[in-house]
């Protein structure tokens, strides 16, 4: 009941998000908020997928294949994003960045003693490439004033994004139970509060 | 008993007849319908095999394992006029949806030799949902593969990306006709809706899409 509840907050709201986005990439002409569509149009039909079969079939699919495909082209769309928003020359920073691999390929190993293999190396190459690009970005944009400094939100809410993920995934290592009292659920509410915050952090950033 | 490979060679007959009769523009259109009937085809022998191995039943196999295979396998005719051929966009445009048409035709005609042709309403909103659901998934991914994006690695991820919405988006639709009722009703309207808003917002995009492109 929870999960259900809890989903179908997430989809209404990545639903108007979506809508948002592709309303205001036709009315700007400008392909950041294409992408930002898209990246709210997948993850919202991977969501879906997911609530469907759960009401419809009382459980969660067997294979879930499709809205895990949808929810890793949601992290494909959003780091398209991020290399349209701001380019930077990310070798300048990568002497910083080596605990990313390291964090990403450990996290990916715990992961696999509960769940099968390919998925996570897959979720691990997406998570590695998105927080490398953000914290690059955010190293970056620090200093930076004006114009360039409005893609700076954008890139600290990938990272939160990317936070939320992986404390809904830990905790749903520990955790059991369709009560809010599982912290799954809370770290699920605080993505779907910063996916919303994606519309605002990206329309400051492309009006500049 | 449905003897598909039957069914395919009495629709692929006469098409492959009329390959040889048939001049440049036309002689295209009729091997990326063909294209879509094989792709369809061999999307049913994988689809039956991965189930077998899985151990699942197939209308299981129909909503977890079928929108993946035969979104991958109707992606696989355009890739290869792409890579092959290296053709304007134009026809690139109408091998996509000419792909999507032959595939939905070949799964109607097996639909009805499956299920019989009674109930002429039942087969209108099949034929149409069903027909739907293809060309809105096969233009999902033709416009990402063509129009969004110049550079090579954004095409190359944007048409995975596209990809992924296109089977989330047929496995929703399998999902709700396989039930009854208000889904299933749910379920044929979705696509032909999403058809009339891509009608509607082609012009549009397609200005957006000639605008970034300059």
């Amino acid at each position: 009941m929870t999960e259900s509840v809890e989903n179908l907050i997430q989809l209404v709201l990545t639903g108007l998000c979506a809508a948002l986005s592709f309303g205001k990439a036709i009315a700007s002409w400008k392909r950041p908020w294409l992408l930002l569509g898209l990246f709210y149009s997948v993850f919202f039909f991977g969501d879906l997928y997911w609530q469907l079969f759960i009401t419809f079939y009382g459980d969660t699919p067997q294979y879930s294949f499709i809205p895990y495909l949808s929810w890793y082209a949601a992290d494909l769309f959003l780091f398209m994003l991020l290399t349209v928003v701001y380019s930077y020359d990310w070798k300048r920073y990568a002497k910083y960045l080596w605990p990313v691999p390291v964090f990403t390929a450990g996290m990916c190993v715990f992961y696999m003693t509960y769940g099968d293999y390919l998925s996570n190396i897959i979720a691990a190459a997406l998570m590695y490439a998105l927080i490398w690009r953000s914290i690059g970005g955010i190293i970056s944009l620090r200093k930076k004033t004006g114009e360039d400094a409005a893609a700076l939100a954008i890139h600290i809410l990938v990272l939160l994004f990317c936070f939320t993920e992986y404390a809904a995934w830990t905790s749903s290592c520990f955790f059991d139970g369709d009560t809010f009292a599982n912290p799954y659920y809370w770290f699920d509410a605080m993505q779907t509060a910063v996916l919303v915050l994606f519309v605002p952090a990206l329309r400051k950033a492309v009006s500049r | 008993m449905n003897y598909i490979e039957n069914v395919y060679i009495c629709l692929a007959a006469p098409f492959l007849v009329a390959v040889f009769c048939a001049r440049k523009r036309s002689r295209r259109v009729l091997l990326f319908m063909l294209g879509g009937m094989t792709a369809c085809l061999l999307s049913s022998y994988l689809s039956t095999f991965a189930a077998s191995v899985e151990g699942i039943d197939l209308s299981a196999a129909s909503l977890e394992i079928a929108p993946l295979v035969e979104e991958i396998m109707k992606l696989l005719p355009i890739l290869f006029y792409l890579l092959v051929f290296e053709p304007e966009k134009e026809s690139v445009v109408v091998g996509v949806f000419m792909t999507a048409v032959g595939f939905a035709t070949f799964e109607n005609v097996c639909y009805l030799a499956q299920n019989g042709a009674q109930g002429v309403f039942h087969l209108l909103i099949r034929g149409f949902g069903a027909g739907a659901m293809h060309v809105v998934c096969g233009a999902i991914i033709g416009t990402g593969l063509i129009y969004i994006w110049k550079e090579k690695w954004l095409r190359v991820a944007g048409t995975v990306g596209l990809l992924a919405l296109a089977i989330t988006f047929h496995g929703i639709y399998n999902i709700l006709i396989s039930q009854t009722g208000v889904p299933a009703a749910v379920g044929f309207l979705l696509p032909v809706l999403t058809a009339v808003a891509v009608v509607i917002l082609y012009n549009p995009v397609n200005r957006l899409i000639e605008r970034e492109q300059e």
